[in-house]
């Protein structure tokens, strides 16, 4: 039972229990105490009622509900998304020896952020602004939202003043326009500063200073003991670069001298400390250290980007009163070394806890000498797929297909880390890769290797590169392309995106390359076999990139065979949604569900982002991270199919098993091509390698 | 005498590749947090193979020979991201002290810095091996302006920081980047690995006996 579960008011409960009588029900056993809470939760009694009720006194009645909490016949819950600010308030009080904080909820979209900010801002104000306050008024976005949510009537003598200097660019959350707001908003009186924030020169500021008028205004400033501000993040897409306030230039400088963020038009260190720049004599507006010395600091901010600006701002002492959102509030603590702060149970644990898991040292493997891990395998594979595979000479770590190269034909280069075995030598044959560079356990390959298998497998129409998105796969890449066209040979490079999870849709390109590899290697290494150009062969590998849709989802973390030990964790209870090859940290970890909602979870997000209609047509690849077997894959595939069937899709080839996987991860993802005739031809025009054929 | 600074950056090659080993797990274990746990292998598996092709060098090599043998030795070892970074840092370095035998600090740790920002096109506050090398290199030059004789106590002072300073940053760059906000409040493995090579040189190359 509990207090967020109400049943709608019984009456009739009401009404037989008010008859009277000490005999307890049938229906509640013979405990008293799940009696009494029945009637106080459900029935929504008062205590003397059930006193009555129950035939007991209202002392007995107070103490069933308590043993009843006790016991856990009541839990009450509050809700998580509350809870959890709260308890972010309250450690962000503690930690930083804040006067107070208050953190709402973060939650979507993030647009709304600054108006619930400005709500909470308001708040804080109508706690702490009293009669006779003089307040120091910053400006900003968020300022701005503070002001357009309050409206404080009844107080007296308030002067409301700006903090720094005007900007005159016409900007809607300027210094001026924030100050007027305020004050309108609590009828005070408003005291602008009539000079800019930014002068020329010192001397013009110290002249500027000598001005009676604005010597008036500093003088009120002087008197603040309320001030209200926002904190500006340096980062590149910060507000600050458009706000008017600052030229560019400056900025470039102040981060080179460490600055993170501005508060109050003064910039600051991480760690609080202001920074000497060439703006510090030229600003006019209150200092760092008039600040510090105002009773009550309330600082306005939020958004994960300004983390090192508001830690500076509390380590400082420049704030003493934070409002921020929950999602900013932890990542403060957690870089400031709070650890501990998970989210907040609901209840005290009390199912029994499984028994103690064996810490083991060290996974088991089959190993040599775990250095020797990678060049044994790259030994054994050639072994084993001779008839395909051999050597690129002059370095161990490039292969290269049997009939490459092939006069007048595109030769296709990919390439990656290993440890995702088959990918990527397993797709080295006819009609799909021409030579693989190989690197050490998730690294990207060298130059030398790949630039000598470019070399090695050019037919004279030119070389494809076709690789992850990655950083390192990207450097070496670029380096050994440029080494290949030193030898002028033409190289076209694609770089896959598919992992939808990776990123927003609108960043496409800083998408990690995953499963979906195997499908784009396929439809390009067909174009290159059909004798295409390279502007055909390259235009044919970045549409079916661009049409392949991949998200996995792990289960258990991948082990290196380098330490043998796990390289992330994941609760016992949770899998790790978006997860890339490499055991990278997904981008949400949820509690674990059933197969099928999995699936849905996965196929929904594929669904918003693939522009489909009844009746296209596409590839699906169901894919093992390592540890998951068949037999798991083929009930994901069941379900994928069903919800393509339901959208009217046909699937016109569908690959299941083991094709880029992460070591012995646990888990699987699911890659889906939106085909056109073209996809749809190059996917089904035959190949043959040791991982993947297509029969002719 | 006169080689008496490729010796050093040699022993302190050594001394690095000695450190990145003992720390390898660490390192991993950093990486973990935010990205795929290979940093300590990919750093100690470079270092052994620089050292291992600087031991095969003539006793007569300029500085900036030592530094091109490491960025080749590096770079064909790792691959990976660390490969081009500093391979890239290496070779801008050894194109810095050129046409000298004497091993100018400064300049060996501005040259090593720009040419990991070049490569990686990267800039301080990012999360990076560049929150050490960038304040390093920097402190060396405010050294020579201030109190050259305590060069390295400005570097190594600079480099931590440095390195603590990524525990408060969002990774921008690399495989961290993907996690976005979660990266905050962990120390950037590459980072560190970044100061224990600070260390390293500030052992072997400080405590100059006099101008070489």
């Amino acid at each position: 039972m509990t207090e967020s579960s109400t049943s709608a008011k019984n009456r009739s409960a009401r009404a037989a229990a008010s008859i009277g009588s000490s005999v307890i029900p049938l229906k509640f056993g013979d405990d008293p105490q799940v009696w009494a809470c029945w009637l106080y939760y459900e029935d929504r009694l008062t205590q003397s009622e059930i006193a009555e009720a129950m035939g007991i006194s209202r002392a007995t009645v107070n103490a069933y509900l308590a043993d009843a909490r006790e016991r856990g016949i009541v839990n009450i819950t509050l809700d998580p998304q509350r809870l959890a600010s709260l308890t972010v308030a309250q450690e962000l009080k503690r930690h930083f020896g804040l006067h107070d904080c208050l953190v709402v909820p973060s939650s979507e979209p993030a647009a709304s952020l600054i108006d619930r900010l400005g709500a909470a801002g308001s708040l804080v104000l109508r706690q702490f602004v009293r009669s006779g306050d003089t307040i120091a008024v910053g400006w900003g976005r968020t300022i701005l939202s503070v002001a357009a949510a309050t409206t404080l009537t009844g107080l007296q003598d308030v002067r409301v003043v700006q903090a720094t200097g005007s900007v005159t660019t016409g900007q809607p959350d300027s210094p001026e326009i924030c100050a007027a707001r305020l004050a309108s908003a609590i009828q005070a009186e408003c005291v602008p500063i009539t000079a800019p924030s930014i002068v020329s020169s010192s001397a013009m500021r110290d002249m500027l200073m000598a001005e009676p008028l604005i010597q008036s205004q500093f003088q009120a400033l002087s008197h603040a003991s309320r001030a209200v501000f926002g904190v500006s993040s340096l980062r590149p897409n910060s507000t600050i670069h458009s706000s008017g306030f600052f030229d560019h230039a400056p900025l470039q400088t102040y981060l080179g001298l460490n600055a993170v963020g501005v508060i109050a038009g003064r910039f600051i260190d991480v760690q609080g400390r202001s920074v000497r720049g060439p703006l510090g004599d030229r600003t006019l507006g209150i200092s760092l250290e008039s600040l510090r010395g105002i009773e009550r600091r309330i600082a306005v901010a939020g958004g994960i980007d300004k983390v090192p600006a508001i830690l500076g701002t509390l380590r400082g002492g420049y704030a003493d009163i934070l409002v921020t959102d929950a999602a900013t509030g932890k990542a403060l603590l957690e870089a400031d070394g709070v650890k501990g702060l998970t989210r907040p149970t609901q209840r005290p644990q009390t199912e029994p806890s499984a028994p103690a898991e064996v810490q083991r040292r060290h996974v088991k493997k089959f190993l040599n000498d775990p250095d020797d891990i990678v060049d044994e395998m790259l030994d054994g594979a050639v072994r084993a797929h001779g008839a395909y595979l051999e050597p690129v000479p002059g370095t161990r770590r490039a292969f290269m297909a049997r009939e490459a190269p092939r006069e007048g034909k595109v030769g296709l280069v990919v390439g990656g880390g290993s440890g995702h075995e088959p990918c990527f030598l397993g797709y080295v044959g006819p009609g799909m890769a021409d030579a693989v560079a190989v690197g050490n356990v998730f690294s990207s390959p060298p130059p030398d290797p790949i630039a000598r298998a470019a070399q090695a497998v050019s037919g004279g129409e030119g070389v494809l590169f076709i690789y992850g998105n990655y950083a390192g796969d990207t450097m070496n890449f670029e380096m050994a392309a440029e080494l290949v066209q030193a030898n002028g040979i033409p190289v076209r490079t694609v770089v896959t995106t598919d992992d939808i999870a990776s990123s927003r849709a609108e960043d496409r390109d800083g998408r990690r390359g995953v499963a979906g590899n195997v499908l784009i290697f396929k439809a390009a290494g067909a174009a290159c076999d059909k004798g295409w150009s390279l502007d055909a062969c390259e235009r044919a590998a970045r549409k079916a990139n661009l049409q392949t849709y991949t998200m996995g989802v792990a289960l258990e973390p991948c082990s290196m065979p380098q330490t043998r030990r796990y390289n992330f964790s994941i609760g016992p209870q949770d899998m790790e949604v978006g997860v890339g090859i490499h055991g990278e940290p997904g981008v949400a970890r949820e509690p674990m569900q059933s197969a099928d909602a999995v699936v849905d979870m996965v196929m929904n997000r594929i669904f918003t982002e693939m522009p489909s209609q009844s009746g296209d047509r596409v590839a699906v690849l169901v894919n093992s991270f390592g540890s998951t077997p068949l037999m798991e894959l083929y009930v994901l595939y069941r379900r994928v199919e069903q919800r393509l069937k339901t959208k009217g899709l046909t699937v016109a080839a569908r690959w299941v098993g083991h094709y880029c996987t992460s070591l012995d991860m646990v888990g699987a993802s699911i890659s889906v091509m939106h085909l056109d005739d073209e996809l749809a031809e190059l996917l089904a025009h035959p190949c043959d390698t040791p991982f993947f054929r297509v029969g002719k | 005498m006169q080689d008496l600074g490729s010796k050093r950056l040699i022993a302190m090659f050594s001394q690095a590749a000695a450190a990145i080993d003992a720390q390898r797990d660490h390192l991993s274990d950093l990486d973990g947090a935010i990205a795929d746990a290979d940093h300590g292998m990919t750093m100690s598996l470079g270092f052994r193979a620089v050292t291992s092709a600087l031991a095969k060098l003539d006793a007569e090599v300029s500085p900036s020979e030592v530094f091109r043998t490491a960025a080749s030795a590096f770079l064909d070892a790792v691959g990976a991201s660390t490969g081009p970074l500093y391979a890239s840092g290496f070779l801008n370095a050894a194109k810095r002290l050129d046409g000298s035998d004497v091993l100018d600090p400064a300049a060996m740790l501005e040259g090593i810095a720009a040419g990991i920002a070049a490569r990686g096109k990267g800039s301080r506050g990012e999360k990076t091996m560049l929150d050490v090398w960038l304040p390093a290199a920097e402190a060396a030059q405010q050294a020579l302006r201030e109190n050259p004789a305590d060069l390295w106590t400005y570097v190594l002072g600079a480099a931590a920081d440095g390195a603590e300073s990524t525990r408060a940053m969002m990774a921008v760059r690399g495989r961290a980047a993907r996690v976005g906000e979660r990266s905050i409040g962990h120390i950037d493995p590459g980072a560190v690995s970044a100061l224990l090579i600070v260390e390293a040189m500030a052992d072997t190359l400080g405590n100059e006996p006099s101008e070489g």
